[in-house]
């Protein structure tokens, strides 16, 4: 069951919406031939945060229609010395271009929280529960 | 048209291998175009990432670079200032014994000053070539030393090519500084004469010969029952190197050190 369409509700920002799902599972997607800078990446961990109550929550992100990164961008996802709300971060890649980017967050930035890339959204949904 | 080009995979490989080429030169302005979702602008977009990475790792190496030539050049430029300030110190003595004591002192010193001050004006922080630093050294020496009348000579017979880091140099450039001096202050009663420097690199060691065509060493010269501060500093040194020294006094002065690699 495709969990990744943002509802009415979600957080429209310049290149991600970000919501929570029902599941207490976060979700953020990037929006098509996304071009991620700092301030993006910002934008987005505020409106992650604006979505804590009183527990962590893990975090799904859509980066399959990503066209970019910034390496500030990389390196503030990482979470690495920074106060985060989340616990955990699957990442969906799909293109050979998702895949890239995402090889090289995982690869070069080592998340500061459990982190894995999927192809398949069951697969990471399955797997974020445990952190629910 | 242009895009019909860039997106034709010959241009596409060429432009990537381009950006490629130019990291390669350090040169990190140049990224690749990204059109599309295909592998290829996948692959661009990876070079692109690495170049970034690899900026922030040659800016970070540049500046740490930065920050050891400085460190050198402080380093120097106290070690001149104890230097200068024993200079000062010997305007006022008369006693030819503590005025030499002075000079010995300094002229170790600047012999540690002149490793840092060639490290930081190498391009190579690590390492110093030894020929110039003998040579240097020597004159060095030699303008702290050499009386008016004096006529000493310097060989050099130096394999080029054979460099030190600084922890090799330093006790190095003070051994060179002992025996130099020796055979200023004792080998020429009428200051004229010659001091050979030589050194090879076999396959295991380093081998520095210097030596001079002084009077050489009085006949029951002990080496343990003899030796001044000079000497024992030569030994002490050499054997901060594990290395060896041997010396022969009959013809002239002869030191022969062995450093292995």
């Amino acid at each position: 069951m495709a969990t990744l369409n943002p509802p009415k509700t979600a957080h429209d920002l310049s290149v991600f919406w970000t919501w929570m799902g029902d599941d207490g599972i976060c979700r953020t997607k990037t929006k098509p031939h996304a071009e991620i800078t700092l301030n993006d990446a910002i934008e987005n961990s505020k409106a992650v945060t604006s979505l804590y109550k009183d527990k962590k929550f893990p975090l799904l992100v859509d980066s399959r229609d990503i066209k970019s990164m910034a390496k500030e961008a990389r390196r503030h996802f990482s979470t690495n010395g920074r106060a985060t709300k989340i616990n955990a971060m699957g990442i969906m890649v799909k293109s050979p271009l998702s895949r890239i980017v995402g090889n090289f967050f995982m690869g070069l930035n080592t998340p500061g929280v459990p982190a894995r890339l999927f192809d398949e959204e069951a697969e990471a949904i399955n797997w974020l529960k445990k952190f629910v | 048209m242009q895009k019909n080009l860039k997106n034709s995979s010959p241009e596409r490989v060429q432009e990537i291998l381009d950006v490629i080429m130019a990291y390669a030169r350090f040169d990190f302005s140049k990224k690749t175009s990204i059109i599309g979702n295909e592998t290829l602008d996948a692959i661009g977009a990876g070079v692109n990432m690495l170049g970034e990475e690899l900026e922030t790792s040659t800016i970070s190496l540049k500046e740490k670079e930065q920050l050891l030539k400085e460190i050198h050049h402080r380093v120097k430029n106290n070690l001149q200032i104890v230097s200068s300030l024993l200079n000062l110190q010997s305007e006022n003595i008369l006693d030819k014994r503590y005025l030499d004591l002075i000079i010995e002192s300094r002229n170790r010193i600047n012999s540690m000053a002149l490793v840092h001050e060639m490290l930081y004006s190498s391009k190579d922080l690590s390492k110093i070539e030894i020929g110039s630093y003998v040579e240097r050294l020597s004159k060095g020496i030699e303008h702290s030393l050499s009386k008016n009348d004096s006529c000493v000579k310097f060989i050099f017979n130096i394999e080029e090519g054979i460099h030190f880091d600084i922890d090799h140099m330093i006790p190095l450039g003070l051994i060179l500084n002992e025996i130099i001096s020796n055979s200023y202050k004792y080998a020429f009663p009428d200051n004229k004469g010659n001091i050979t420097i030589e050194m090879r690199d076999t396959e295991k060691f380093y081998k520095m010969t210097v030596k001079d065509n002084g009077i050489g060493l009085k006949a029951n010269f002990d080496v343990k029952r003899d030796s001044n501060l000079g000497m024992q500093l030569i030994y002490m040194l050499a054997e901060q190197l594990d290395g060896t020294v041997e010396v022969n006094g009959t013809v002239g002065v002869s030191y022969q050190i062995i450093i292995p690699h």
